[in-house]
This record gives structure tokens, C-alpha cells and sequence, in this order.
């Protein structure tokens, strides 16, 4: 069978010397144990070793502060009582304060600042620790890049979109129900998400992940008797497995990918979910305050009573970003943005 | 034809061959296999159609977003409804449900004849089974077809938005919350596969060093590698228990419990408040 796809260049693979002792962090950790159990099941048995790595140490050393910092606020926001912390450990929010300056006290949103710059740093050295080792094994950079779509969404929800709100209160309570109250609150707020375009494609892509992993998974474990599992190989030349899987999607639909093309797809419908959201966190607030009206107003949901258009201000203390100032319209949140664009609306 | 597609494409070996003997539906058309199964599914999709455009002419309404094939009115219970009041719903659903289960069945007839596992058929049938529990099971367990959801773009979008409130907060549904941590832990687990292999192929080394390499990769990276083999076997199970908590999600909403709120309303008894 010849070469389904046209190689790449070769790439050029370091030799161990030049990048693994440059690096004083540079040392694996623990030493490697099998779980055979595991084996049995198909999967692999080794466990460890893990790469150390500047990068990893600070993420690692980042994240464990941040843990820390979040068990000495939770004890300082139930009053110092371990017990009462465990008890109530679903209900502790950390909230963000008010505004965008530095919070008036560690209760009042300075907990959530340090945990938001810890985490950041944390996130960002993980980015670095991706990167180091993509280069170490001369990897095509997709994982770094996947990460790095991944740290747009967060840094969109808890920097970005406050930032053009005019209020870090904007962003998630960080606590184990502050996400899940975030996410119904900030539907409800904004006219339901649910007429958010972009929030639909991001869920397309949601369950269109889930379903591929469905369909790649199942066809793999189909024909892993003939070797489809050996992508790399296949790619490079294919097999009766591989074959079979092709076919079967063909037969079925009348269309297949191949053993490189489904991770394109793969790639792109998991990479999808983070842009897709991205853009509806950023834009709901800022270029439209009820997705509902929206909907109507665009012709893509039904009325299905009396609408209003008198946006309650939500935010009477917060103080956006003069946009102006670099030719984009003030934002309609504010009283007189919200006047302004109801007047171009009529 | 694919170039080495002829020497797979051989007669028998079906689901109706094996139990009359011969099988009059065993051809393909084009690409696609047939089938009897194929014959069932697309003349099922065929009939359902048809009264999806009849249904959305008596409403009027053709756009794309907006169309709408409503769900039986409530008064109707489980009983046959007019067409205009929800009979097309009923008949689609019927249609639809054929359908899905037929291009199961002609998936099962696709992998013996390829000789392989049925894991695409098994997946697929689970992803029936949500909307099997959504539009069949519920609504007979609650004893009014007007429980299913409307056949509509942004229609069933209101028909999720509505259900999560009526049950107060379906976020604080402990099955809702699985759901969600598998749809984002497979999305998460896709872009890793997806940038593995994507980052390997097709380079100057033997891909089997490659695939080794790619173990070390993620050891160094996280610990431990689960192998190529045992990613897919990762990723299929994520989906199912993905598929199977997001059925419990909604069976349970309304038939077994009424308020997820309240749900949590409890304490352990040894525990003062």
C-alpha cells in the first residue's frame, strides 16, 4: 500500500544532550511501577516516570500555593473552624470584588485576586512546560496550541470580559458551586444564553466532540485486531484494519476520513469548543445585553410574549473601558450606552 | 471504489441471510451499502420528512430557525392527537425512531461483513437511547407526549432552557453535572489524542519509535501513558458514561425527583446544624 498522505519535511530530533541537562530542574521524578491490572484491560501498566522541568516546578509550586491559599480563606470564611470548612466545603465562594482596582480586604475579593494570579502564572508555566517538552520530542506544536486555546477561554471569562465590563464581579466566585451559579446567573442575566450563536456552536462542537470520540473510538476498538491503533504506522502506510475502518464509514454515510484526517477533525471539533465559547463570553455584555431580543430581533426564535427592551442597569457601579477612545462605541451596558443604542435600534 | 475497496466488498454474510437464507436487499448503491436495514431506514426518514414539510406548511412558518413541529398539546395525555395539534409530532417521532434503530441494524450488517467488532452500533445505539428516554420513555413515564421536545432549531432550545427551570436549578442535578464533566473531559481527552498524532506523523523516524517516543512524551508530560490502544478504549468509555449519565439526567427530572434544589436539602443525621 503506498503513502496515503504527502510527508511533511522530516523534522530534526535533538540529541538528549543538548536539552536535557541545560535545564537545572531537569530531572525525572519518582521511579517507574506497573499496575498490571490495567493491562488487562488493554491499557498501558507503567506509571512514572514524570519530567521535573523549571516550567513544571514553578506550575506545580504555583498550584499547590494556590490550593493553600484557598484552604486559609475558606477557614477565614467560616470562622476559622476546620470542620465547619469541610462541612460546607460546596458552599465556600471565593468572590471578586467590586471594580477593577485592588480589592478593600481579603474577604472582600482579595482572596479571589491572589488565587486568580496564582492560577494564572500556574497556567501560563504549564504553557511553558508543554512547550519545553513538544520541543524536547520535536513535536508539531498542536498540544501547546490546544492548551493555549484553552487558557484564551479562562483568561476570557475571569480577565477579558471583566476588563470590558468595568468590573472584576463579572468573573466566576471560584468555589465548587461558584462556577455552576456563574453559569445560571449569567444566563439569566444576559436574556438566556441559549439564543447566543455562539454558544450554540460551542455546544455543537461539545457533543460533536463526545460524539467523534463515539465514532473514532469504536471504530478503532473495532479493528484493533488488525492493527488500526498503530495510527502513526498507519498513516505512514495502511493496513487491513485501517482499511476497514475507512469502509465501514463509506458503507455507512457515503463519506470517510482517514487515519490522519480524523485527527484533524478531532483537533479542530475539541480546539472549537474553547473558541467558539470564547467569542460568546466576550461578546454577551458587551454587544448585547439580552440574547432573547437578539434571537427576535434577528428572526431565529419566536416571540413567545410580551418582550421588553428596558434593560435594568445590572452593573450601577461598574465603569467600562472608555472604547471610544479607540473608534468602538461605548459598550450598552451602561445607562447611556443602552439609551444610546436603543435611539440606532429605532 | 477506493483502490483496495473491491476486495472487501463481498455478498452475505447479513442479518437477513442468516435467518432466510438469501437477501434481497445485499447491494450497494454508489458508496453506500444498502442493505434491508438501509431500505427501512431511509424509507422510514423518507415517510417522516414528508410530514415534517406537511406539518411545517400548516404552521407556516419555513424558516429554518424557526420552524417548528410542535409537541402534542398537554390535554391530549398519551392518547393520539390531531394532526395540528400534535399528531405530526407523534408521526415524526414514530419515523424518526424507526429510522435510528434501522441504521443501527444496517451498521451491524456493515461490521460483519467487514469482520469487526460492533462497537460503532453499540455506540450508536446509546446515542438512540437519549433520544429514546427524551421523546418516548419520559413522556410515557409522565403520562403526556407533550413532555417530549419540539422539533425545531431554536424550539428545542427553549424546550432545555424551560425544563432546566422547571426543575429550579438543573444545574445542581447530580447527573447534569456528570454529564457535563464527561462532554468537556472528552473534548479535552480529543485535542490530546488529536495533537499526538498530529504532532507524530509522517517524519524522518520509523513510526513505531515514534509511538514509543510518544509514550515517554506523555510520561515526562503527566505521569503516565495510556497507549494507543488504550486511548481509544479511554475515549469510547468516556462516551458512554457520558451518554448513560446524560439519560439519567433527564429520566430522573420530573419522574423521581421534582426540585434540584430541594434535593440537597438534606444533612447527615449525626450532624448538628
Amino acid at each position: 500500500m503506498a503513502t496515503v498522505i504527502a510527508p511533511l519535511p522530516p523534522v530534526q530530533i535533538p540529541a538528549d544532550s543538548e536539552l536535557d541537562h541545560s535545564d537545572p530542574a531537569g530531572i525525572r521524578l519518582g521511579f517507574p511501577f506497573r499496575i498490571e491490572l490495567l493491562g488487562r484491560l488493554g491499557l498501558d501498566t507503567q506509571f512514572g516516570t514524570v519530567w521535573l522541568g523549571t516550567w513544571g516546578l514553578l506550575s506545580v509550586m504555583l498550584g499547590g500555593m494556590a490550593a493553600l491559599v484557598y484552604v486559609w480563606a475558606g477557614l477565614t470564611l467560616t470562622g476559622g473552624d476546620m470542620w465547619t470548612f469541610i462541612r460546607e466545603f460546596a458552599n465556600v465562594q471565593l468572590l471578586p470584588p467590586n471594580g477593577l482596582g485592588a480589592a478593600p480586604s481579603l474577604a472582600e475579593g482579595g482572596f479571589w485576586q491572589i488565587e486568580m494570579l496564582l492560577l494564572a502564572f500556574s497556567t501560563i508555566c504549564w504553557a511553558g512546560r508543554c512547550y519545553e517538552r513538544l520541543v524536547r520530542y520535536s513535536w508539531r506544536p498542536y498540544l501547546l496550541f490546544a492548551w493555549l486555546s484553552a487558557m484564551l477561554l479562562t483568561a476570557t471569562i475571569f480577565v477579558f470580559r471583566p476588563l470590558l465590563m468595568g468590573t472584576w464581579s463579572e468573573a466566576p466566585a471560584l468555589g465548587w458551586l461558584g462556577d455552576l451559579d456563574w453559569a445560571q446567573n449569567f444566563s439569566v442575566l444576559w436574556g438566556n444564553l441559549y439564543y447566543n450563536p455562539w454558544h450554540m456552536l460551542a455546544i455543537f462542537f461539545l457533543f460533536g466532540s463526545t460524539m467523534l470520540w463515539g465514532m473514532h473510538g469504536a471504530t478503532i476498538l473495532a479493528t484493533a485486531a488488525e492493527g488500526s491503533h498503530h495510527e502513526a504506522a498507519e498513516i505512514k502506510d495502511m493496513h487491513s484494519g485501517s482499511h476497514k475502518a475507512m469502509l465501514f464509514w463509506r458503507w455507512t454515510m457515503a463519506w470517510n476520513a482517514n487515519p490522519k484526517t480524523i485527527h484533524d477533525w478531532i483537533w479542530w471539533y475539541s480546539v472549537g469548543v474553547v473558541l467558539a465559547s470564547a467569542i460568546g463570553i466576550i461578546s454577551t455584555g458587551t454587544v448585547t445585553t439580552d440574547w432573547y431580543v437578539w434571537g427576535v430581533d434577528h428572526g431565529i426564535v419566536e416571540q413567545y410574549g410580551p418582550m421588553s427592551r428596558d434593560k435594568i442597569n445590572l452593573l450601577p457601579n461598574a465603569k467600562p473601558l472608555d472604547l471610544t477612545v479607540v473608534g468602538l462605541p461605548a459598550p450598552p451596558n451602561t445607562t447611556a450606552g443602552a439609551n444610546a443604542a436603543q435611539g440606532a435600534a429605532k | 471504489m477506493l483502490e483496495f475497496e473491491s476486495a472487501y466488498r463481498k455478498p452475505g454474510n447479513t442479518l437477513l441471510g442468516l435467518l432466510f437464507g438469501r437477501d434481497p436487499f445485499d447491494f450497494w448503491a454508489g458508496r453506500l451499502y444498502v442493505g434491508l436495514w438501509g431500505a427501512v431506514s431511509v424509507g422510514a426518514a423518507f415517510l417522516g420528512t414528508i410530514y415534517l414539510f406537511l406539518a411545517v406548511g400548516q404552521y407556516g412558518d419555513w424558516d429554518l430557525w424557526r420552524a417548528n413541529i410542535h409537541a402534542p398539546f398537554r390535554a391530549f395525555g398519551l392518547h393520539p392527537a390531531p394532526f395540528d395539534q400534535g399528531g405530526a409530532w407523534q408521526i415524526v417521532v414514530a419515523c424518526a425512531t424507526v429510522a435510528f434503530i434501522a441504521w443501527a441494524l444496517r451498521e451491524v450488517d456493515i461490521c460483519r461483513k467487514l469482520e469487526m467488532g460492533f462497537h460503532v452500533p453499540i455506540m450508536f445505539s446509546l446515542a438512540i437511547s437519549a433520544w429514546v428516554v427524551l421523546q418516548i420513555i419520559r413522556p410515557i413515564w409522565m403520562g403526556c407526549w407533550c413532555e417530549g421536545f419540539d422539533l425545531s432549531f431554536t424550539g428545542h432550545l427553549t424546550w432545555v432552557s424551560n425544563t432546566g427551570f422547571r426543575y429550579m436549578n438543573f444545574y445542581l442535578n447530580p447527573f447534569h453535572a456528570l454529564g457535563v464533566l464527561g462532554f468537556f473531559t472528552t473534548a479535552m481527552i480529543l485535542a490530546m489524542h488529536g495533537s499526538a498524532i498530529l504532532g507524530i506523523y509522517n517524519t524522518d523516524k520509523d513510526p513505531v519509535t515514534e509511538e514509543a517516543n510518544a509514550d515517554n512524551f506523555w510520561r515526562d508530560y503527566v505521569g503516565y501513558s495510556i497507549g494507543e490502544y488504550g486511548i481509544h478504549f479511554l475515549g469510547f468509555w468516556l462516551a458512554v458514561f457520558t451518554l448513560v449519565v446524560s439519560d439519567l439526567c433527564i429520566l430522573l427530572s420530573g419522574t423521581v425527583f421534582t426540585d434540584w434544589v430541594q434535593f440537597w436539602q438534606w444533612h447527615l443525621p449525626w450532624i448538628s446544624q
